[in-house]
């Protein structure tokens, strides 16, 4: 956590990377919260909802979106010197996300696809999440960001004490909510892995859990096959099995290198 | 003890009568096989027939986040302490599920007794349902003694074809069943009674091959057993096997702030001792830091230190922790290879 | 039976409850060490040596420390903190005048009567000063109520070393022996270099009237006890104070149960054991 101390009203600003801006949108549907958090900080920079700019130092930053290029990285470094409070706000920021799934692949190749024959002039490196270019104070994982979460991070960045992001795998939340597992209902969720906190916002709407927040950080290693071979899944998956499960997980976490 | 009768046809009429004067809460279908305690407004929502809830009615003794104080600062900090007294009738709670409250009803009454705990119960009128045949294979109510009724509830069903017989086992569940004029139960429905218990006797029967008797004894020397690797290669500390346990109630404090930063509450929420982060201190050092540690605990926390503690099981053979087991993990077929390891 | 209504039932004398105080003094011991003195509103804190309290900093959380200071001390009780999450480093932003709320006392405290008449060793590895501090001012205090008395103390570095100040008058009593050295020397540093254990052996000792109190991290636990046994000191004359994450204090949350055999609660069974209690833990 940065030593500085943070003002008493701290000034923010949000800023966006590469990202779809999802996450930055949740702050709109905090509701009737919005006005209590807005009592509580200063938002000085946010580039979807203001044009004013911002010249003197941050208290505290929101940054959403992973890294994926040279100039990036330097604006980021830019910030990140201007900030007193860092914090990477939602999935693709914390761990890399969805932008991660381009480390699959020849970096050469993507531009190619993507720029044409000019693709030599459009840099791109592969995805990184915003703690593998500069420090991170607090981290809210999340595709998008669960809001309850978020308010408890803001809550723990005003009193000046560390958040820690639950080290439990998402299933912790869902039984506790009580929900039909997503296994007896015969689908193949990636709660069993995937770090809780979001209060099992996917699970509990009858979706499965796409592992959005990141692996827990001792993730079962072998257990895919066990828990495909008690469950009635289709044939596809039996055969598939822990390959079907990796590619999965990669979706969300290929830029951590899921090993 | 006194006997009353209620035609199931009438049923209906029971509950409406205690939604006069409370809410009342039964086991109701969620799908895939699954059912749960919810909140009912007419009897036709109940199904008397299930396989245990997704988690069993301690949440009602012991929610899965409990406010335990409000606390102001102010100069000073001003904490208060309540819990909000709302009446419930809980219907339809299998043996297994009373035996798995009165278990919790020792640890928290053991001192300093759990005042929150405590006072919940004053607040729940329980209404036991008796299993006639076994729910699935994966319980073994027998093998612990919880396939009858032995206490902890208000009034206890027992299906005996088109009526249910009712054990009036306090003053509270007689005053309900006089309010509404429920008949005595004859000579002939006590027979009826008696007849299920027999048949019962034929159908329950110790689960597996272990002698109840000798179970402490098999713990006292399955410290070091290799069931344990064995266990802990297949878990996936997910938590799922303690959170529906009925007698499972470690829990972990959280404190909450408003906005404000100046109030808040303290909340009390269930937490396992399956999660990687259970015994870890804050210097970092982890006290049980393997999986098949944590599995072990678990296990001795239902066979053998609520043996030493408590001189009684704390597992009802509800079977709910292998049956929400993802990867299938079978506590029955632990305690089989466990007896075998030792070789009784 | 109460008709149907939602009311709300306030619990008087709940066993979350705080005790309220305030800061009379703090210190900076060393760089992740800080000392507090605290007086209670309501009195003593009527302690015994060897127990903890809960420390509670409302919207942070609780976190359980253990009391330096003896029960002969009157008036206030003592806490040395170290930073290591996210309420103990809270604290550390705590200052003389500032409020605290506490529950406790809580433990099983060390054996204080069973040790009255034998010779007492004891052997402190970095924080384990703490707890067992409140031992030996009492032992200080009641000097004659003992036998012969070592003190072995170890810590990482000269600079780590807590109570400083107080540790030079130890070294100076006449009626204690006393002994430290460090992990790593410092170029003004006179003392011994080397790990705690290596001081055991010339500690002159009648293992059948001994009682050895060891508080320290793990690690230092499996070799002292080694060393200790080698001494032939009977194990259930091993003390020790173990750490664990005592979240409620009252035996029920589950948190700070020992990995062991049998029924050991940390917050309430202990936390000091005798060796002999715990022996089958494979992690003290």
């Amino acid at each position: 956590m940065a030593k500085n101390k943070i003002s008493e009203k701290p000034k923010v600003a949000f800023f966006d990377f590469a990202c779809c801006e999802g996450c930055q949108l949740q702050i709109a549907n905090l509701g009737e919260t919005l006005l209590d958090v807005l009592g509580a900080v200063d938002v000085v920079e946010f580039r979807e909802v203001m044009s004013e700019k911002w010249d003197k130092d941050y208290d505290v930053v929101f940054i959403e979106g992973s890294i994926g290029d040279k100039h990036a990285e330097e604006r980021l470094k830019k910030i990140r010197e201007r900030a007193k409070v860092l914090v990477a706000y939602g999935s693709c920021a914390a761990l890399g996300g969805v932008n991660g799934m381009k480390n699959g692949f020849e970096i050469d190749e993507i531009r190619r696809y993507v720029y044409g024959d000019k693709y030599s002039y459009f840099d791109s490196k592969p995805t990184k999440a915003v703690d593998q270019v500069v420090k991170v104070d607090y981290y809210i994982y999340g595709c998008p960001v669960y809001l309850p979460e978020v308010v408890e991070v803001i809550k723990c960045i005003l009193k000046g004490v560390a958040y820690s992001v639950p080290d439990k795998p998402v299933c912790a939340e869902c039984k506790l909510n009580e929900n039909v597992c997503l296994y007896d209902k015969g689908v193949v969720c990636l709660g069993p892995w995937t770090k809780a906190g979001c209060n099992s916002w996917c699970t509990s709407n009858g979706n499965i859990c796409y592992g959005c927040r990141g692996l827990v950080s001792n993730p079962a290693k072998n257990q895919a096959n066990d828990i495909i071979k008690k469950y009635n899944v289709n044939e596809k998956i039996k055969v598939l099995g822990e390959e079907l499960m990796k590619k999965k997980i990669e979706m969300y976490n290929k830029a951590k290198e899921v090993k | 003890m006194k006997y009353h009768i209620l035609e199931k046809k009438n049923l209906d009429c029971f509950i409406k009568n205690l939604l006069k004067k409370m809410k009342v809460v039964a086991p109701v279908e969620r799908g895939s096989g699954n059912y749960s305690f919810a909140e009912i407004s007419s009897a036709d929502e109940i199904k008397c027939d299930y396989v245990p809830t997704i988690l069993p009615p301690k949440k009602y003794f012991m929610p899965q986040r409990e406010k335990i104080m409000d606390f102001k600062e102010d100069g000073d900090v001003k904490e208060s302490c309540y819990i909000d007294g709302e009446k419930i009738a809980v219907f339809g709670v299998h043996t297994c599920d009373l035996s798995g409250l009165q278990c919790l009803n020792i640890v928290f009454n053991d001192k300093p007794v759990d005042h929150n705990f405590l006072m919940r119960k004053e607040n729940l009128f329980m209404i036991g349902l008796e299993c006639n045949k076994y729910c699935d294979e994966y319980a073994s109510c027998a093998l612990v003694n919880a396939h009858l009724p032995n206490g902890g509830y208000d009034l206890f069903l027992t299906d005996i074809g088109d009526k249910f017989v009712i054990n009036v086992n306090t003053q509270d569940g007689e005053d309900f069943v006089e309010s509404i004029k429920l008949p005595q139960a004859s000579a002939k429905d006590m027979s009826e009674l008696e007849k299920i218990r027999e048949e019962k006797k034929k159908i329950f029967k110790n689960e597996i091959d272990v002698e109840p008797s000798k179970i402490p004894q098999i713990f006292e020397k399955s410290y070091n057993s290799k069931v344990w690797e064995e266990v802990a290669n297949k878990c996936l500390s997910c938590g799922n096997c303690t959170n529906v346990c009925p007698t499972c109630y470690c829990f972990d404090m959280e404190d909450t702030l408003n906005l404000d930063l100046k109030s808040g509450e303290r909340i009390r929420k269930w937490d396992s001792c399956q999660f990687e982060t259970f015994a870890r201190v804050a210097g970092g050092e982890n006290f049980r830091e393997e999986r098949s540690m944590r599995q072990r605990h678990r296990v001795y926390r239902k066979f053998k230190f609520p043996v030493d503690k408590f001189n009684r099981f704390f597992c009802t053979g509800c079977g709910r922790c292998s049956r929400t087991c993802m990867a299938g993990i079978n506590l029955k077929e632990i305690l089989v290879k466990l007896a075998e390891e030792v070789k009784f | 039976m109460k008709t149907k209504e939602k009311n709300v039932i306030e619990i008087k004398e709940s066993n979350w409850s705080y005790r309220k105080g305030t800061i009379l003094n703090t210190k900076m011991m060393t760089k992740t060490e800080k000392w507090f003195d605290i007086k209670l509103d309501d009195g003593e804190l009527g302690h015994e040596p060897g127990q903890f309290v809960q420390v509670e900093l409302f919207g942070v959380g609780e976190a359980p420390i253990s009391i330096c200071s003896s029960p002969t001390k009157k008036g206030s009780f003592e806490l040395t903190v170290r930073a290591a999450g996210r309420v103990t480093n809270q604290m550390h932003k705590l200052e003389k005048g500032d409020r605290v709320y506490i529950r406790g006392p809580f433990g099983r405290p060390f054996p204080v009567k069973q040790m009255f008449g034998n010779d007492i060793l004891f052997v402190a590895g970095g924080l384990g000063i703490a707890p067992l501090r409140s031992l030996i001012n009492y032992v200080m205090d009641n000097r004659k109520d003992f036998g012969k008395v070592d003190i072995l103390l170890g810590c990482k570095s000269p600079k780590d070393m807590l109570f400083y100040d107080e540790v030079e008058r130890w070294g100076k009593r006449m009626d204690i022996n006393f002994a430290c050295t460090v992990d790593k020397g410092e170029p003004d540093w006179k003392g011994n270099v080397g790990l705690i254990t290596t001081l055991i052996p010339g500690v002159n000792l009648n293992p059948e009237r001994t009682y050895a109190v060891v508080v320290g991290p793990p690690i230092m636990y499996k070799f002292v006890i080694a060393e200790l046994l080698k001494k032939n000191i009977p194990e259930r004359h091993i003390v020790l104070s173990l750490e664990r994450h005592m979240k409620c204090g009252m035996g029920k949350c589950g948190h700070c149960q020992i990995d062991h055999p049998k029924n050991y609660y940390c917050c309430k069974d202990g936390p000091t054991f005798t060796y002999d209690e715990v022996k089958e833990s494979k992690k003290l």
